[in-house]
């Protein structure tokens, strides 16, 4: 006989359960179970993942919640009974089980969802913060959601343990749990009602033991209530029983040891059949009723076979869902609209292609599809947000697969013309893929959430809620919780979080062993016992989640019973979030948006405006960014007249933009400024659009972990021939040389090879790497491909690369879509750098520090103009500059020829962002400027006391000092933090066009003079302390003594040095990333700037066992190492070995590379065997070849690359 | 009462009943229904390790209160016995005061 467990909560109830829905239905079905409930703590987080699980283990499932129950508060003088705004103060009464019935055309799930939404409605986002009722539900929600009116009941409420009816039960209070029943009964009926017994087995008499269950069957008995017995499960197994002891205490924020509320005991997980009739026996027997135990399981059957649910038929699965055509204006068929929007977009965009055949050809196919998919209104709902977003005035751009559909583009939802870069619709969408396609809209991300409102506006708040997404441990909160429930110190447990450098948790153990960073917390391990129970918990939590929180751009949009199919809370917008993440949408047929935020389009947007600003008209940008004019001196057609530039209409040949791209000084520029991916663009040297897709598509993890780049480079480079397995594989190949980089190309080999047809290609590459189907794939692959003449040596070559690269492969039309800001990021560096670098500093997109891309500036020759009372803004401007140009010289970073020249124009720091003001000073500072002298800024611009002494200490009122001839910014100093502050109260302000009498500046006429001006080095600390950028000097410019004294050499000389040379070199650390690598090791890349540029340095692992825990810990770096070449403009350092610059007893003796005792360094491992290259080699190959550049070298990739769904 | 770790034997039922109880060389027949339950460990203080996989037994032992004879003829007395899940060796835990009056 088996047995069905009801009351289940799994690992996506927070905090609480142990293990994956997966494992449970695993579980269950593996001891005969035909049905599991899920019922998660607080809503259906993990309800998706496991109708998924049922489905797979052939299991009916049912869904359920666990609930809060809220009623009045009792009154006492802390607690009031009526909140502030006069609702009566609610207050948890216990928990309950709601079960939703099945087969019920969906009654019951919607029922459910209702009411969880109605749980956290009123609810605060943001945990344990004040003024929001406590999740949960009033007697009164439930009777309400209970019954539907055709289906009848629809929910029932198990009162188990936790319920007002368990606890009075448990405080031998029969008469009160028989009380407490008969109101449950009163308010919901009886047919939703039943009592939910639960033996943990514990200590006689305790809670969650027998008696206690008797105690309550006693009730049940009294009001004529069928009982039924469930486990109230957390974990699959006994192994999670001290994972939910962990969790208990991390959501109790409390030490196992302090812990009041334990479980009392490890015997709530998912119990055999057999165990499970085993207690109901020891039940009935204690409570001396033979004939109960029968009577038990059968209620519990019973209603089990109530809630047995269709997933299809109640939940929804699988059919997609969009708005109602009538939402989006469309009265005819979505078809047809679809297909004469269309031909206007051909009108608008590519008339002189109207007519082509290959067009047309392609828009049949594409118009076709979509129709037979029923997908038409899906398309014209995203043509409608992406029309939306334009309307008000946002950059927007699709990113991802979309960029592959030609009806994207001309619904201007896409800026990719696929038909330019051979992109396949069928990589997209095809009649073999039925889930709703990924359209993902990237947007300023400034204007993000006003976006999202405007969405919620049009569509109507039934049709849209935001999606979320699961927060799980990684290695630092696993550490910190697991040391929290050990009771270890917060200090302790600091150090050792800190050190921990991004890698899961359950790897914590090997990472002990191979990290040198973690060696001091190793070395501890072996001394104090507790750190080996940390180490055991900290795995436990792994990737268990935490919490849920607002994804960072999905938007989910249906028809108005979006909110019947999935319930919402409120998100930290204030906009309700649905507690289904992106797994959740393809099975439940929900149209999700990804409206992603992109600071680099918030930045290129504010260097646009600062363009039309400073230069005021057309004319005035064209000459100032050198572009060039058509027939006649006319405007070039990307420019208004205005001034203003159409970004998206720039042509993708600009030279001077690929010649920048080329010396590799891209610094601040979209994806190609990390310290990889600008030794990657210095090697692939760019030329056209197209290679940057390339360079982009190759810096992914998979391309650089199996070495696709070497080959893609020497072939490109004319190092090796191209090789092509056969020539009918030449024309997918050639544009990459015959190395296999996009899934397109994959596509086009399938087609080739079998074909299958291009859609039925895209199902293969999806099966690749798919253990129980890639040998499918495989058969049927050699099988056609014999068929149809292919040699096997080809058949078996073309299988190893498919096997290969099938399964990371990229999506070219990914790379296109990124290509675009990338090239667009660029242009504006190379034509407006000052706009350019004021956009990046005023949305800081990029993965540096702002300091280095003041430090850019600097190697830009752009005057950085310090922060002045009266000229600086709430945002960094373009600033003409004022007085005598410096002499010309030409800057290190590239500027296209004949734009204007360096230093004409300067950035002014802006008023933001400086430590301890506020955003109310600094709006109120603007509208307050112009400043007069001292004392009306006093007067007016309501700068704090610390505020005025922050901004004297860092010259923003040098120009009023100036006027009054009086004093430096030390007397000034000195007099602030002397005079007590005498801000003038508010009705004794001067009133908006009041002029106050010209008095001269009586405060600053009387200043006491003679402080010692501040050196230039305190000056610059100043500046690091209170805006984090070191504006009058480069911080390293104060440690040229000690620099000189050891021998470095400056990032900028570096270029100049043979390949392997022995050098020092120190800086400032800017970028530290641990990428993944061929091979497995380690390897970490600092990123140093001196000042006079930037040392990308690469640690191998002897490197890092020399260096220790100061890898990831130091600021200020000295650095032993040898050069390395990386391309014509590319070098970088292996390093040996890293100091603390602080530290100075630590540091090499000064000639340390001069000493002769000293052992000399030579490349360890770097050096293979030197590759055979024809005779027949082009100009740049000879010259690679000739200064021995290193090609074989790792390059590297962010670890916080974004995450595609590529699948 | 008193309290103990020593070792026991305990034989069992085909039910995995506890029926007679073998310690200090002397036999012991269990004389009522024996009474189980599972009792919470501080297992954090007291293992050195809580690793995945580990199994059951780390957070709750098994215990069982018998009330025995000694050889089912000697007055009642009340014993408190755990097993091992992994091992499946039983210790005495306590044994209440008549036992130690009698002692």
């Amino acid at each position: 006989m088996s047995f069905i467990h009801l009351n289940v909560a799994s690992a996506f109830s927070a905090h609480y359960g142990a293990s994956w829905p997966q494992d449970l239905a695993h579980r269950a079905a593996a001891e005969g179970a035909d049905a599991l409930a899920a019922t998660e703590r607080d809503g259906l987080y993990g309800a998706v993942k496991h109708l998924k699980a049922c489905r797979e283990t052939g299991l009916d499932p049912i869904l359920g919640v666990n609930l809060a129950v809220l009623g009045p508060a009792a009154n006492t003088a802390r607690h009031p009974v009526h909140a502030p705004r006069g609702r009566p103060r609610l207050q948890v009464q216990g928990r309950v089980i709601v079960l939703a019935r099945g087969n019920c055309s969906g009654a019951g799930y919607r029922a459910l969802c209702r009411l969880v939404s109605l749980a956290h409605e009123g609810t605060s986002a943001h945990r344990g913060a004040a003024g929001g009722k406590p999740v949960g539900v009033t007697h009164a929600d439930l009777a309400t959601c209970a019954v539907d009116p055709e289906e009848g009941t629809v929910l029932t409420v198990l009162l188990g343990p936790d319920s007002d009816v368990g606890q009075a039960a448990l405080g031998r209070d029969p008469s009160r749990a028989r009380s407490a029943l008969g109101r449950w009964l009163a308010r919901l009926g009886r047919a939703a009602v039943r009592v939910e017994l639960v033996t943990h087995l514990n200590t006689p008499g305790e809670r969650l033991s027998s008696a206690h269950a008797i105690r309550m069957l006693r009730a049940a008995q009294a009001l004529d209530v069928p009982a039924v017995l469930t486990n109230a499960v957390r974990y699959a197994d006994p192994d999670g029983a001290a994972t939910a002891d962990v969790l208990d205490s991390a959501r109790a924020l409390s030490s196992l040891e302090t812990l009041t509320d334990l479980q009392p005991n490890g015997q709530g997980w998912l119990k055999s059949p057999g165990r499970m009739q085993a207690l109901a026996r020891e039940i009935a027997r204690e409570a001396g009723e033979g004939a109960l135990a029968a009577e038990l399981l059968r209620a519990t059957g019973a209603l089990a076979d109530w809630a047995r649910m269709d997933p299809v038929s109640d939940a929804g699965w699988g059919i997609p869902v969009v708005p109602e055509a009538s939402v989006i204006g469309i009265t005819g068929r979505p078809d047809a609209e679809l297909a004469a929007r269309c031909e206007a977009g051909i009108t608008r965009l590519l008339p002189r292609d109207a007519g082509s055949r290959a067009l047309r050809d392609r828009l049949a196919l594409e118009l076709g599809t979509i129709t037979d998919l029923g997908f038409s209104t899906y398309f014209l709902t995203v043509a409608e947000v992406s029309a939306m977003i334009a309307d008000m005035g946002v950059r927007n751009a699709a990113r991802g697969s979309g960029a592959s559909s030609l009806v994207n583009f001309l619904l201007g939802i896409s800026q990719v013309n696929p038909l330019a870069h051979d992109l396949l619709f069928e990589r997209f969408l095809s009649r073999d893929r039925t889930t709703l396609p990924d359209i993902d809209i990237d947007v300023e991300s400034a204007e993000r959430h006003r976006v999202y409102e405007h969405i919620f506006e049009r569509f109507g708040s039934q049709r849209v809620t935001l999606m979320s997404m699961q927060n799980g441990y990684r290695a630092r909160g696993a550490v910190r919780d697991a040391g929290q429930a050990l009771g270890m110190e917060d200090g302790d447990l600091d150090v050792i979080a800190k050190q921990l450098w991004r890698f899961s948790a359950s790897n914590f153990r090997e990472a002990l062993e191979e990290k040198p960073e973690l060696r001091p917390f190793a070395e501890r391990m072996g001394a104090e016992r507790q750190l080996d129970l940390l180490v055991d918990l900290t795995e436990r939590l792994d990737r268990l989640p935490r919490h849920i929180s607002m994804h960072p751009c999905g938007v989910i949009l249906g028809d108005n019973t979006l909110l019947d199919r999935t319930p919402v809370q409120p998100s930290g917008l204030g906009l309700p979030m649905s507690q289904f993440d992106k797994h959740d949408m393809d099975p439940m047929g929900m149209l999700k948006l990804d409206v992603l935020g992109v600071r680099m389009q918030s930045a290129m947007a504010y260097a646009v405006s600062e363009v039309v600003r400073i230069h005021g008209d057309g004319e005035a940008v064209a000459t100032a960014g050198a572009h060039p004019r058509g027939p006649g001196g006319a405007l070039p057609e990307f420019l208004d007249a205005d001034g203003a530039i159409a970004l998206e209409r720039v042509p993708l040949d600009d030279e001077p933009t690929y010649e920048l791209i080329r010396t590799t000084d891209t610094l601040g520029c979209f994806q190609i400024e990390s310290p990889g991916q600008r030794e990657l663009i210095g090697k692939l040297a760019p030329r056209e659009f197209n290679d940057l897709i390339i360079d982009i598509s190759l810096f992914r993890p998979g391309p650089m972990q199996s070495n696709m780049v070497k080959p893609y480079l020497e072939n490109r480079h004319g190092f090796a021939p191209e090789n092509y397995p056969h020539s009918d594989l030449k024309p997918a190949l050639a544009e990459t040389h015959g190395v296999t980089v996009f899934h397109e190309q994959v596509l086009r080999i399938f087609d080739v090879m079998t074909g299958c047809g291009l859609a039925k290609a895209d199902v293969y590459r999806r099966l690749l790497g798919n253990e129980q189907a890639e040998p499918r794939v495989e058969e049927l692959y050699r099988a056609r491909a014999m068929e149809r003449g292919y040699p096997l040596g080809v058949i078996d070559e073309v299988w190893k690369t498919l096997k290969a690269f099938g399964s990371f492969g990229f999506c070219k039309a990914h790379g296109a879509a990124f290509a675009v800001p990338t090239y667009q990021s660029a242009w504006l560096k190379a034509h407006h750098p000052e706009a350019f670098l004021a956009g990046i500093w005023e949305h800081d997109p990029g993965m540096y520090p702002k300091r280095l891309l003041v430090a850019e500036a600097r190697r830009m020759g752009i005057p950085i103009l310090p922060l002045d009372i009266n000229r600086s803004d709430a945002s960094y401007r373009v600033e003409r500059a004022q007085g005598l140009l410096p002499p010309a010289t030409v800057p290190p970073v590239y500027r296209a020829p004949g734009t204007s020249r360096a230093g004409r124009l300067g950035i002014r720091l802006s008023l933001s962002g400086i430590h301890g003001v506020s955003g109310t000073e600094v709006k109120r500072v603007v509208a307050g400027q112009p400043y007069d002298s001292l004392d009306d800024v006093r007067d007016r611009s309501g700068l704090s006391r610390s505020s005025l002494r922050t901004f004297a200490a860092l010259g923003a009122f040098d120009s009023l000092q100036q006027a009054a001839g009086r004093g430096n910014r030390a007397d000034l100093m000195v007099h602030l933090a002397g005079r007590p502050t005498k801000t003038l109260a508010q009705r004794h302000r001067p009133i908006t066009g009041q002029l106050p009498l010209p008095l001269g500046d009586v405060e600053l006429g009387g200043l006491a003079v003679g402080a010692a001006e501040p050196s230039l080095e305190e000056t610059v600390r100043t500046e690091l302390d209170l805006m984090a950028v070191d504006v009058s000097g480069h911080l390293m410019s104060s440690h040229a003594p000690l620099l000189s004294k050891l021998g470095t050499t400056p990032a900028q000389d570096l270029l100049g040095l043979r390949n392997g040379t022995e050098v020092l070199v120190a800086g400032v650390r800017v970028a530290t990333q641990t990428p993944p690598m061929r091979g497995g090791r380690r390897v970490v890349f600092i990123s140093l700037d001196d000042g006079t540029g930037c040392v990308d340095c690469t640690f191998f692992h002897e490197a890092q066992q020399n260096s220790g825990p100061l890898l990831f810990a130091t600021r200020l770096l000295l650095v032993h190492g040898l050069t390395r070449r990386t391309g014509p403009r590319g070098i970088s350092l292996q390093a040996l070995q890293a100091w603390d610059l602080a530290d100075q007893d630590s540091l090499p003796a000064p000639g340390h590379l001069s000493n002769p005792d000293r052992v000399k360094e030579t490349f360890t491992g770097l050096r293979g065997k030197s590759d055979k290259h024809d005779g027949g080699a082009q100009p740049l190959a000879r010259r690679m070849e000739a200064e021995d550049l290193d090609h074989r070298g790792p390059g590297s990739v962010p670890e916080d690359w974004p995450e595609f769904d590529v699948g | 009462m008193g309290l103990f770790t020593q070792s026991v034997d305990v034989e069992c039922s085909t039910a995995g009943l506890p029926l007679r109880l073998r310690w200090q060389g002397r036999e012991y027949r269990v004389a009522a229904d024996p009474v189980r339950w599972f009792e919470r460990r501080r297992w954090w203080a007291e293992e050195v390790r809580a690793e995945r996989g580990r199994g059951p037994g780390l957070v709750d032992h098994e215990i069982w209160r018998l009330q025995v004879r000694l050889a089912g003829r000697g007055p009642l007395l009340t014993f408190e016995v755990s097993r091992d899940v992994e091992t499946g060796r039983w210790r005495l835990i306590r044994i209440h005061d008549a036992l130690l009056e009698s002692a």
